[in-house]
């Protein structure tokens, strides 16, 4: 416990904007401004948390705001960090962590393929799971699975009744 | 039983053949992967009605989609089951290659899956329990006796709107077709 | 006379081998617990499998498998099975040596036609597993040639009549070290690296479909039948009619599937380390003591 608490001080000393909260036992929050982001993560991989777990998206629509949870963990220590990072919808962009954790390269192209964020400095943003994807990024709030649906596999006519007009 | 009796064999030896020994390619979809190992094991025995698991789809001729079928997936099974030698069947198992079973509305799995490949037999459940999948062979022996087993068949014939739905859905295939398409399609 | 028995021994050889293969998947179905196939399933494959479009990659494609085939039925006509024997007065073991050669090199030639990358890996583990138990095998074929003083393998059976097996006698380790070299040349576990079905997606057979996987199937049973009938030809025999012989086989056979049922499957450099080491080891001892004890 005394670590952590000596943890969250050296954080707010050193980054200005930075809030870091215990919202349960061994969970520790870190909301940050974009700026600060790869900083903080250098200075978390100096200290001892040196595996990237995942990278995860939130879409808050109402606010009109991409949030970007990056948690990282120790190997000799319980507590589990949420570094989290606000930017916006429109035009979303952040630079990449590929310099700190290598293996951020594959969550990054995930988070590309399916919200639409750009990473900057990525060398393969590449679909991973979709085929001849046309339509806005399919886990936004504002993408209508029904009507996809409808558009594109109910459109495609069955063979026999193909076959027996003609 | 069927199987013993010689003059059917003399007489047609080829759907005799083609009844009692089906191999199967081992190639498992979606849900289904967990319900093969135990119809082809010890407890639910399938060698006894001829099925045996091949390693390759050059050697099979039953081809079994199990679960539901991802666009990813979708374009291994054309290309799996376009390299199966004549004559060869496909039965369908559960309610996902029907009309989309539980992922009705998902935006990256095929919901009717007969209009990309031809399909013989459907297996209602979700998944179906082994004894489901042997009254489903047993099923497919009465069909491939009166001749109704004519999936192959139908591919070949309708090859040209096959192609056409496959090639809509993925936006061009890197295959050429398997047997030739008429020229004067607008293309 | 002659040619009834020409034509009837690659025959017989044909029945016996597909009995064989069904009573194999029969065997280890009990063993599972299960109730297996019926026992003539693998005819019923073999029907089934010429009545299918297989796809041809060439012309050695097909030619490597009909040289293949026909080198087995070549060696069949050497072999005295029981009172049977076409071809006795040539040759003898060397001639068998030299064909039985023509089985793997079939296949290899035609493989290396189709296009499929598991082919090649599947013919160099062949290559190198023969590699392995050829060591052994040519040493054990060098002790009862020189214990009996003859290259012909009929006048090996017709003086194990007189006097007694070749197993009781002074080649006692031979007969040891071929046992345990048995399940490579025919190809079950332990040693069923070659068309291993998990790990290379069937070896040599990845591309056969149709009338060409039948003759493989075919040419599978005849090797199972060669490889057995040497072995009850040299050491434990030959048998005066052909139902002694058939019975010889079959003892020799359910014990091959017992051991199969039981043991998983090694490595390549596991299988080439055990092959070299003790089967080598009682073929140098059999060689020893019969020329000692002579």
């Amino acid at each position: 416990m005394r670590m952590n608490k000596e943890l969250k001080r050296k954080i707010e000393e050193i980054y200005k904007d930075t809030r870091v909260e215990f919202p349960e036992r061994n969970r520790m929050v870190v909301k940050t401004k974009k700026e600060n982001l790869l900083p903080i993560l250098e200075f978390l991989k100096s200290e001892e948390f040196r595996q990237l777990k995942a990278i995860s998206c939130v879409d808050w629509i109402e606010e009109g705001e991409f949030e970007l949870i990056y948690q990282v963990a120790s190997l000799n220590s319980p507590l589990h960090i949420m570094v989290k990072v606000r930017i916006g919808r429109e035009n979303a962009q952040i630079e990449t962590i590929i310099k700190i954790f290598e293996n951020a390269q594959v969550y990054e192209r995930e988070i590309h393929e399916l919200f639409g964020v750009k990473f900057k400095g990525n060398p393969n943003l590449s679909p991973l799971f979709l085929e001849n994807w046309q339509s806005i990024p399919p886990f936004r709030k504002d993408f209508d699975t029904r009507e996809y649906v409808k558009e594109v596999f109910d459109k495609i006519p069955r063979v026999e009744s193909e076959n027996e007009k003609s | 039983m069927d199987r013993k009796s010689i003059i059917k064999w003399i007489k047609e030896p080829g759907k005799m053949g083609h009844k009692y020994s089906l191999w199967a390619v081992y190639f498992c979809t979606g849900c289904g992967i967990i319900e093969i190992p135990p119809v082809i094991t010890s407890r639910w025995d399938a060698e006894r009605f001829g099925v045996i698991p091949v390693a390759t789809p050059r050697q099979a001729n039953l081809f079994m989609i199990t679960g539901y079928v991802s666009l990813k997936t979708l374009k291994a099974i054309i290309r799996t089951y376009e390299q199966m030698p004549e004559p060869k069947y496909t039965v369908a198992f559960g309610s996902c290659p029907i009309n989309g079973g539980m992922y009705w509305d998902s935006y990256n799995t095929i919901k009717h899956i007969d209009k990309y490949i031809p399909i013989d037999g459907w297996i209602a459940g979700c998944m179906p329990r082994p004894e489901a999948i042997f009254i489903a062979v047993t099923k497919l022996w009465m069909m491939i006796d009166k001749g109704a087993a004519t999936g192959y068949i139908r591919y070949r014939k309708n090859y040209k709107f096959y192609r056409r739905n496959q090639e809509k859905l993925f936006g061009g295939l890197l295959w050429p077709p398997l047997y030739p398409v008429d020229e004067n399609e607008n293309e | 006379m002659r040619v009834v028995e020409f034509i009837f021994s690659p025959f017989l050889a044909f029945i016996i081998g597909v009995f064989f293969l069904g009573l194999f998947r029969k065997i280890v179905a009990r063993i599972h617990t299960r109730y297996g196939p019926p026992i003539i399933q693998p005819l019923l494959d073999v029907i089934k499998l010429f009545h299918q479009k297989g796809f041809s990659h060439g012309v050695l494609f097909d030619l490597g498998l009909i040289l293949s085939l026909a080198g087995s039925i070549v060696v069949i006509l050497f072999l005295p099975l029981g009172g049977l024997c076409p071809l006795k007065s040539s040759g003898g073991l060397l001639v068998i040596l030299y064909m039985m050669l023509f089985l793997p090199l079939g296949i290899a030639l035609s493989g290396g036609e189709g296009a499929n990358p598991n082919i090649s890996i599947g013919i160099s583990r062949k290559l190198i597993l023969s590699l392995g138990y050829e060591v052994p095998f040519l040493l054990i074929l060098l002790s009862v040639m020189s214990f009996y003083k003859t290259i012909s393998i009929v006048d090996i059976v017709n003086s194990q009549k007189e006097f007694h097996w070749t197993l009781f006698s002074p080649l006692f380790f031979s007969g040891i070290a071929y046992f345990m070299i048995l399940p490579a040349m025919l190809g079950i576990r332990p040693f069923d690296i070659v068309s291993a079905p998990q790990e290379i997606s069937s070896g040599p057979q990845v591309e056969y479909g149709g009338k060409y996987l039948a003759f493989s199937c075919i040419q599978h049973a005849f090797s199972i039948f060669i490889t057995i009938a040497i072995f009850v030809d040299l050491f434990l025999g030959g048998g005066e009619n052909i139902f002694y012989f058939f019975l010889k086989m079959l003892v020799v056979f359910v014990s091959m599937v017992l051991i199969h049922s039981v043991f998983p499957r090694l490595r390549l450099e596991q299988a080439l380390r055990y092959l070299w080491r003790w089967p080598t080891i009682f073929a140098f001892l059999g060689v020893i003591v019969s020329q000692i004890m002579r």
